[in-house]
């Protein structure tokens, strides 16, 4: 398999990964960037372990989960059930709060990046079996009680309210899961890039999750993987003359998306269609 | 004591372009009903028009002028990406807020592209201007004194508009209850315009203090310009104009302190702690949001 | 009635859907200038969907056209300037702003001078009274008597009335009534949605009954209060 192959695929697994945390909690209208701040942390934090304490893959993978949980339960206390862009606004500052640490600490490899991590045997294998696990952990949820009782929060949150649904465990569920999601991703990332810079978890992150979101659709959890994969994939195709502007384009087809088609590309009644040809 | 005053000087002054973002970002939020997180951006944009034109002409009088139409213009084309989105039924405000991130994305990615090599770009000493008063360590510039003269008309000037004229009274009446407005024969769309028509004016301004008395501007000073400003709607209460005051204030001269007291990068770090603290403690504002 | 007076305000199989339902079932009504025109009807009815239909607040299919012009593609700011004003059911009105305000506000169309909003505050003593104090503080009576102040601000020659009497005492409901008779004996064109079939019947000249979004009955309002059928249907509860 070609680097290029084998680095497009990985890349695109850890976005979808990221995309579903991002996903999950907008299910009750809620843009939980505290993921991106979460995924800082557990790479820098899996990396550390891997360089000066000689973790393995596994333990480092298990115990982001854990923290990235923790890190979004403990938040999601306040934000469980708060508007949006306080839920947005509190994601994106811990982003920044996170990368200026890490940049004014030594120890982190500040501004210059930390290297050395070993990377992974058979990433895309690795990546795989856990996107498989965590999709099909994701499809339960979609479709028990608790996904129902999502929907009803995300059209109309007094009408959840009157049905006896409490949409504030629904969020912090939610937000504790995508936080676990974010941790693993973050770990994935420091082991299938094997260095890290505090410059690449910034505002162009959040921008290109929000694009897949967006382009794939909010509806359901399956149309990140498409809009994923083309959206790594357009830059790639293009002259690099041309992909070197590949966040304008993300951003003109946010704006184009939201205007023209703002559930998506994919959408829950579209897969319903298709399922009743068959 | 010097240094006490010193830092709340200049709090001040950066304080009076937070009040003037918040006040033009509460007012598209309030009457045309969006979430407008490039607003900044557009600002952002409108310090490189100033430094274009006075590059190629050294013309004060054609900056501000073409610095305020650039902005105004800005604002303006926008509004229909906006209007459109907002006409779709079953979506909400946070589409608009998700389109102008969108949005942002696109202008950072132009100026970073197509000016000064994407270098961070520095106005001249003579735009900038130096010191008018010294006293000790307090020292006094000439864009200090525009930022808070400046600060001071524009906000009164904005609350007369907002209380004592027709388009005011409207703007608040859209901002109180839109179904309302309608039933009593007020324009919308005209009423709409005319915000966006003000916060570009507003953001005009806004450029030409900012590149002043901060001297330089980046394409990335506009993502956390818009952090920001939207922080400090929080924090206040969304779409709360007065407590926008209060708050856009208080950020500044809390910068100013850190800045002060604490080196480097991890000056900037106090400011959102604060806020964050403050946002997770009380999620709906210190004066209480005016939308939702 | 003759021709030039059927002109002024002539609805022309209106249909109204909200989503999937539909509220008006191909209506048709007129007005004429100086008419004081009764809506009756149950709750749901469609009576206050018809009002707003006339404002293009719902958006109607058919023709609605007054004094020769067509409403239906006009917003709802361009057809208050044509002259219609709408009293809407609960008095709705700016709670945060003051009385005074209200009524610069309701004039927004009107001559936009000190004297129009002076006549009012004369017709309404309660309202000079309270001049300066927040709209929410009023009691509904006085929010009512602001809402019709306002809507006279407009310089409307058709006023749209949307259920004046909800949640009113029946001697402000009275009060209302009266002035409503006093507007229309002035020269003001009323159309009056009202549940109180019994007492607006009274009053009006004319009157349309509506069940589920279709006009059932139309007549004179005299002939309407002695038959038996409306008596039966709807002086029930209110004789």
């Amino acid at each position: 398999m070609s680097s290029t192959l084998m680095y497009f695929l990985g890349f695109s697994m850890i976005y979808i990964l990221m995309a579903w945390s991002i996903y999950l909690p907008y299910r009750v209208k809620h843009l939980h960037f505290l993921t991106v701040a979460t995924m800082a942390v557990t790479s820098y934090m899996g990396g550390i372990l891997a360089v000066n304490f000689g973790w393995s893959f596994v333990p480092t993978l298990l115990l982001s989960i854990v923290i990235g949980a923790l890190i979004s339960y403990l938040i999601s206390h306040t934000i469980g059930n708060a508007p949006t862009f306080t839920v947005v606004i509190v994601g994106i500052t811990f982003v920044f709060i996170i990368k200026t640490v890490i940049e004014n600490t030594d120890y982190l490899g500040g501004t210059i990046g930390l290297f050395g991590i070993p990377m992974l045997d058979h990433p895309l294998i690795f990546l795989l079996v856990f996107l498989l696990v965590v999709g099909y952990f994701l499809y339960r949820i979609e479709h028990s009680r608790i996904g129902r009782a999502a929907s009803v929060i995300f059209t109309d949150e007094d009408l959840a309210k009157s049905m006896g649904i409490k949409p504030k465990q629904i969020g912090m569920l939610f937000q504790t899961i995508s936080g676990g999601i974010a941790g693993s991703a973050g770990v994935f990332y420091a082991f299938f890039v094997g260095s890290l810079f505090p410059d690449f978890f910034t505002f162009h992150l959040i921008g290109t999750l929000m694009t897949i979101l967006f382009i794939g659709g909010y509806t359901t959890m399956w149309g990140v993987i498409p809009a994923a994969l083309i959206l790594r994939g357009i830059p790639m195709i293009l002259p690099s003359s041309i992909a070197s502007w590949r966040l304008l384009i993300y951003g003109v087809l946010l704006v184009a998306i939201i205007a023209i088609k703002p559930k998506g590309l994919i959408t829950k009644n579209m897969l319903w269609k298709l399922l009743k040809k068959r | 004591m010097e240094f006490f005053i010193a830092q709340v000087l200049n709090g001040l002054s950066l304080g009076s372009i937070y009040v003037l973002l918040v006040t033009g970002f509460n007012l598209m939020l309030l009457v045309a009903k969006i979430i407008q997180f490039a607003y900044p951006q557009f600002v952002v944009i409108s310090m490189y028009a100033t430094w274009a034109v006075l590059r190629a002409t050294n013309n004060v009088i054609l900056a501000i002028l073409v610095t305020i139409v650039v902005s105004i213009a800005l604002n303006l084309l926008s509004e229909p990406i906006f209007r459109r989105i907002t006409s779709i039924k079953g979506t909400d405000i946070n589409a608009t807020f998700v389109a102008s991130i969108g949005l942002s994305m696109v202008l950072v990615e132009i100026m970073s592209h197509s000016f000064n090599q994407g270098f961070p770009i520095s106005f001249s000493d003579s735009w900038v201007g130096g010191s008018v008063f010294r006293y000790g360590i307090i020292n006094i510039s000439r864009s200090s004194i525009f930022a808070w003269v400046g600060g001071i008309i524009v906000v009164v000037a904005f609350f007369y508009l907002l209380y004592r004229t027709m388009v005011g009274r409207s703007f608040r009446a859209i901002a109180e209850n839109l179904y309302v407005a309608k039933l009593f024969g007020i324009p919308i769309f005209k009423t709409s315009m005319m915000s966006y028509l003000i916060a570009g004016l507003l953001g005009g301004f806004i450029a030409l203090l900012l590149s002043m008395l901060i001297g330089t501007a980046s394409p990335w000073l506009g993502e956390s310009v818009a952090l920001k400003v939207l922080a400090v709607s929080i924090v206040a209460g969304l779409g709360n104009l007065k407590g926008g005051l209060f708050v856009g204030l208080a950020l500044g001269v809390v910068e100013s302190f850190a800045i002060g007291y604490v080196a480097g990068s991890w000056s900037n770090v106090i400011a959102f702690v604060i806020m964050l603290i403050v946002i997770l403690t009380k999620p709906k504002g210190l004066f209480g949001a005016a939308v939702e | 009635m003759n021709n030039n007076e059927t002109t002024f305000l002539n609805m022309n199989n209106v249909n109204v859907f909200y989503d999937s339902i539909q509220a008006l079932k191909n209506v048709s009504l007129e007005v004429a200038k100086g008419e004081f025109v009764v809506l009756i009807g149950a709750n749901g009815a469609g009576k206050s969907t018809l009002l707003k239909s006339i404002l293009n607040i719902q958006a109607p299919k058919g023709s609605i056209n007054f004094k020769g012009k067509e409403l239906t593609k006009l917003n709802t700011d361009k057809i208050v300037a044509n002259g219609i004003s709408i009293i809407p059911e609960g008095h709705l009105i700016f709670n945060s702003m003051s009385v005074l305000e209200n009524l610069q506000l309701g004039a927004y169309h009107g001559k936009k001078n000190e004297q129009s909003i002076e006549n009012i505050l004369e017709y309404f003593p309660i309202l000079r009274e309270r001049k300066e104090q927040t709209a929410g503080t009023l009691s509904g009576g006085e929010q009512q008597m602001l809402s019709i102040g306002r809507g006279l601000l407009s310089d409307p020659e058709l006023i749209l009335v949307d259920e004046p009497s909800l949640g009113l005492a029946p001697k402000i409901v009275n009060d209302i009534f009266n002035i409503l008779v006093k507007l229309n004996n002035i020269g003001y064109t009323i159309l009056l949605s009202e549940q109180n079939a019994k007492k607006s019947l009274e009053i009006a000249d004319r009157a349309y009954v509506l069940e589920t979004g279709n006009i059932v009955m139309e007549g004179k309002a005299d002939d309407l209060l002695n038959n038996e059928e409306i008596k039966d249907a709807y002086f029930g509860g209110n004789i």
